[in-house]
């Protein structure tokens, strides 16, 4: 595990976070590389969408702070938090006969005021962020009248045009299937290597993570359980520690990435 | 182009509500009456009977679309509007409790009452609403169709135990435009004027308010700030119509479905289209009330309650479908 901790963009310190009487994260610390993917994974209620959305500021912190370079996020107004940090939530929602393009300039909100109206710069950015996401030709449709597929696409748009350093996203791929996932994973690739922004993941699908991870993160019961690259976390013996499953771990002939078979679990699920 | 074509609208209704009417004028008895007043009869009619009228009812018209646009963003219900909120009923308890526990007979001060109730009422399901565990969208709408039940039940009440004033308080209770005096135009404009220019100011925010509560805070939206101001708004632009004109329901349920269908969602657009087709509605509606039953007339809020009633039908069918 190598924590190159003067290149890290986010460092999470001591983060505890309870929801009312449940302890969600325990004094958890975490860098997070700049300019890469880092994807946070583990089993269901593990607290990795938690820590998404604290890094985020959704959740209060009970103790420890989140800070990115050397400034504590919770001095950051919501505005100028918002030109840092941008959140895909899990489950997006917006009215139906909203246009693309009336979504995707949301994410211009934080680049406004009331004496700063839309600008040039607001357009080009909206322009940007709608070609970059091969979403121009859909400007004008309806967002009710979109493929699962595109929505995400919208969506990540939205994101993008937000100009943020950062950007999380919450479990993007969950609604897709095989070819929206990879398409939208892709997507989000481009976002870090030809933006140039530091994306932080959550994912459930372990295969897909040391597919698209740079950084993996593993967590069990609001702690780290482990951070690294891909290969250093994808073994037999870690995947088994983090979410009790017996497997066999290949390297991908195509991709040269850790392949995971589940074989089985240590533990009978109760429902 | 569009807002041309509404604005010429209303002047051409607004000219309908001064000649059109149990007796029908001419534009140059209109002309005469408003410019060269000669205290003639037909002068005294424009000027004092169908002018208050021909101004009043765009003024309400054009709060209760804004008010409905705002309702409806807020609680993302298309559905809703201010008498979903509450707001209505709680005007028009003030108005009963005024007149009944505080003997208050002017016209003037029951409408600053129903202004007051209506903004009490707003706090009232805030309050509730953020004791209970938070400001979502359905949970406002439970509590303030819950207080609409309440305060109308209260009304109703009064209204029982107090006859001598259910003949005086009926006429208001069913909201019209009829033989309201200058005045409240004047009183209740600058509350109006209030209301509209915090939602113009709340535009951009209210668009990021139509996406989900986690989305519209991370592109930096303050909830909490913002679901106040735009209460204080909506309490501002229903109270002082409901002090003009009594609680004129379903104005602001059907007028936001016309102004998103002809300018899109943006905020920006959307409240100004709101407003001029708010008080073009409301005005027509006002002339309708002339003649659905001729010679007498009908209460506009029973027009509107009609042809509301047919729009919330099709709403629902549809979303059904």
């Amino acid at each position: 595990m190598t924590d190159n901790l003067s290149d890290s963009r986010i460092q999470v310190r001591d983060l505890s976070l309870d929801y009312g009487n449940v302890n969600v994260l325990k004094a958890l610390s975490l860098p997070i590389a700049r300019g890469k993917i880092t994807v946070l994974a583990g089993p269901n209620g593990c607290g990795k969408s938690t820590l998404l959305r604290a890094i985020r500021r959704l959740h209060k912190p009970a103790a420890g702070a989140i800070f990115l370079e050397e400034l504590d996020i919770a001095r950051l107004n919501d505005k100028q938090l918002a030109r840092q940090i941008g959140l895909l939530a899990q489950s997006p929602s917006a009215p139906g006969d909203m246009t693309v393009e009336e979504l995707v300039r949301l994410g211009r909100y934080p680049h406004q005021s009331m004496l700063q109206p839309w600008s040039p710069g607001d357009s080009a950015a909206l322009e940007k962020a709608m070609s970059g996401t091969g979403v121009t030709h859909l400007r004008s449709r309806r967002l009710g009248s979109l493929s699962g597929g595109q929505l995400q696409r919208v969506w990540i748009a939205m994101v993008l045009a937000q100009e943020t350093d950062v950007v999380c996203l919450d479990e993007p791929v969950n609604h897709l299937d095989m070819a929206h996932q990879l398409d939208c994973l892709d997507l989000v690739r481009r976002l870090n290597r030809e933006f140039g922004r530091t994306i932080v993941l959550v994912l459930h699908d372990l295969n897909l993570a040391a597919r698209y991870a740079d950084q993996l993160v593993f967590l069990r019961d609001g702690a780290i359980a482990a951070s690294g690259t891909p290969e250093e976390l994808m073994t037999e013996a870690g995947i088994r520690t983090v979410f009790d499953v017996r497997s066999m771990v290949i390297t991908d002939p195509v991709h040269g990435r850790p392949l995971c078979i589940p074989l089985g679990t240590d533990t009978v699920l109760s429902a | 182009m569009i807002y041309g074509g509404l604005v010429v609208l209303l002047f051409a209704a607004m000219l309908g509500s001064l000649t059109l009417g149990y007796r029908l004028y001419g534009l140059d008895q209109v002309w005469q009456a408003l410019f060269a007043f000669d205290n003639s009869e037909t002068a005294v009619v424009i000027a004092n009977l169908r002018l208050p009228r021909a101004v009043i009812a765009p003024m309400v018209g054009a709060g209760l679309g804004i008010a409905g646009v705002l309702v409806q963003t807020l609680s993302r219900n298309r559905i809703a509007s201010p008498d979903t909120l509450g707001l209505n009923a709680g005007a028009s308890l003030a108005v009963v409790l005024a007149s009944s526990a505080f003997g208050i007979g002017s016209l003037l001060g029951l409408s600053m009452a129903a202004a007051l109730g209506a903004l009490l009422t707003s706090f009232l399901v805030f309050a509730i609403a953020a004791s209970a565990g938070g400001l979502s969208p359905i949970r406002i709408v439970l509590i303030g169709v819950t207080i609409a039940g309440l305060g109308h039940s209260l009304v109703e009440v009064i209204l029982t135990t107090n006859e001598a004033q259910l003949q005086q308080l009926l006429f208001w209770l069913s909201g019209a435009f009829v033989d309201r005096p200058m005045a409240l135009a004047q009183s209740g404009g600058p509350i109006l004027l209030a209301g509209a220019i915090i939602a113009v100011l709340l535009a951009r925010t209210l668009d990021a308010l139509q996406a989900d509560d986690v989305t519209a805070t991370s592109i930096g939206v303050p909830l909490v700030v913002v679901r106040g101001a735009s209460f204080l708004s909506v309490s501002l632009l229903t109270g002082a119509s409901v002090a003009m004109a009594g609680p004129v329901g379903f104005v602001g349920l059907v007028v936001p479905h016309a102004a998103r269908w002809l300018v899109g969602l943006r905020h920006d657009r959307l409240i100004p289209a709101a407003a001029l087709i708010g008080a073009i509605y409301a005005t027509v509606a006002d002339i309708a009330a002339r003649f659905v039953i001729y010679p007498v007339e009908a209460p506009v809020g029973a027009i509107t309650a009609v042809v509301g009633g047919v729009v919330l039908l099709v709403l629902l069918k549809r979303r059904a479908a």
